[in-house]
């Protein structure tokens, strides 16, 4: 069974929401869209058993958002704590004032931030860079498969999308499961001669590069 | 019985929360339902700048963050994680950045105990603004223009010794492309030709792994009297 990778959206405006949730099904992704911060985090839990977002957009002004119980930054402090490898990116209008910037970074130190006043076709542009992403001989294709590109094979797996779609930073894994799915990626590579190599930095975290082997030199006293 | 009325009960973050009915006792990892509302509100030790992490850190302390801000706009994408704090939670934060924090930056910040301990017992890059606080190593760098301190951060993010680069988010690759693992090896390499005021038994395992993989540079005491990445001998025919 092959499930459509989610995409969390959080986005106090009705249409804009609308609109950002209809560019993510037509890339056959299944958005999980929310109105307000309690929301977001609702879905969140609801889904951690069955699936974690390969990619949260995530509103930082939530002035229309239907309750207040809850900000943008509880919800990117959760994303943070417990879905570290889902990208994160950020928009608000004031994203320049090094205020909200702080905030957000102490929130979640790696959310990519966007600028809203560059209009939602920018922000869409910059979604579709990073889901259809092309890596050495790999492409992500709907958003559901890895391609390689010289024998047009396809790998079906979630954790797959999400490394290639984090290129070239660290991921780290949830679960023995997904990081078994992440081995199994590095296999179908090899067995491919593809040009990208799965690269394992410990503690459930890797890496898609061109690099080699793996070694670890301990800490004095670490 | 005294007829002064009781003093209140005082009125704590923990039981503002508690009073919206998601406290901090709910478990962040239990089942939601539709419509609960979940999640600790507002909640400063639930941020996420202070979840544990291994990857490599640029501990940031200031008042206000703007500096943080400046450090994030410098580092190279992916090179490292900027983390954000105050001097009140700078502790907590240095804490979680495992197995220690490979730089911190600092501006108008007294230098809290805990974070003193881990600057003077830890190869950890550290670049201050302005007059520099009581209990800095003596290997700490100091910078008069944030623009100066900023091209030292971009440098260290760059640091590249003898076929030894700094790899993203963790790691060192070697000239044959193996990467290693390991904060000290880190550190030295983004210091070069800079090094660390700190005994050489800090050093013994990265001196160990560079040996074995043959690298031709090992940690040895410089002209400066600190631990810097020197070239060894010839390298031996593998």
């Amino acid at each position: 069974m092959r499930a459509n990778p989610e995409v969390l959206i959080l986005e106090d405006d009705a249409e804009t929401l609308d609109e950002l949730q209809n560019h993510f099904t037509r890339k056959r992704f299944h958005p999980l869209g929310a109105r307000s911060a309690s929301r977001a985090l609702s879905l969140l839990e609801n889904n951690q058993y069955s699936s974690r977002p390969v990619l949260a957009i995530i509103d930082w002004d939530l002035g229309k958002a239907p309750d207040r119980n809850a900000s943008s930054g509880d919800v990117l402090s959760r994303l943070a704590r417990e879905l570290r490898e889902c990208p994160v990116i950020v928009y608000s209008q004031n994203i320049d004032a090094f205020n909200v910037r702080s905030q957000i970074q102490r929130s979640h130190p790696r959310a990519l931030l966007h600028d809203k006043r560059d209009g939602d076709a920018s922000l869409l542009e910059r979604i579709d860079r990073m889901l259809d992403r092309t890596v050495g001989d790999l492409r992500i294709h709907d958003g559901t498969v890895v391609v390689h590109l010289p024998t047009l094979d396809q790998h079906h797996h979630r954790e797959a999308i999400r490394l290639v779609v984090h290129h070239p930073d660290i991921v780290t894994f949830h679960s023995d499961t997904a990081t078994k799915a992440v081995r199994r990626f590095g296999e179908w590579l090899h067995s491919h001669n593809s040009a990208v190599r799965l690269v394992s930095h410990g503690n459930r975290k890797y890496r898609l590069t061109v690099a080699a082997s793996e070694v670890f030199a301990p800490d004095a006293e670490a | 019985m005294s007829a002064v009325p009781a003093d209140p009960t005082p009125v704590t973050t923990t039981l503002t929360v508690a009073g919206r009915g998601h406290g901090p006792f709910r478990s962040l990892v239990s089942p939601g339902w539709e419509g609960f509302c979940v999640g600790i509100v507002d909640a400063p030790w639930m941020l996420g700048v202070r979840a544990p992490d291994r990857g490599r850190a640029i501990l940031v302390v200031t008042i206000d963050g703007e500096l943080a801000v400046a450090v994030r706009d410098a580092a190279p994408g992916g090179m490292a994680v900027v983390r954000d704090a105050r001097p009140d939670d700078a502790d907590a934060i240095a804490a979680a950045c495992l197995p220690w924090p490979w730089m911190v930056v600092g501006s108008a910040v007294a230098l809290t105990p805990a974070l003193a301990s881990v600057l003077r017992d830890r190869p950890v890059l550290t670049y201050w603004l302005g007059d520099p606080p009581v209990g800095l190593p003596s290997h700490a760098r100091y910078f008069d223009r944030p623009a100066a301190l900023l091209d030292a951060v971009r440098s260290a993010c760059a640091g590249s010794v003898g076929g030894m680069r700094l790899a993203p988010g963790s790691g060192v690759e070697l000239e044959d492309g193996t990467l290693l693992r390991g904060a000290t090896l880190e550190s030295l390499v983004a210091a070069y030709p800079r090094g660390f005021a700190l005994p050489a038994r800090n050093f013994r395992a990265v001196s160990d792994a560079l040996a074995r993989h043959n690298a031709g540079w090992s940690p040895q005491r410089g002209s400066a009297a600190e631990m810097t990445l020197v070239r060894s001998a010839a390298r031996s025919q593998r």
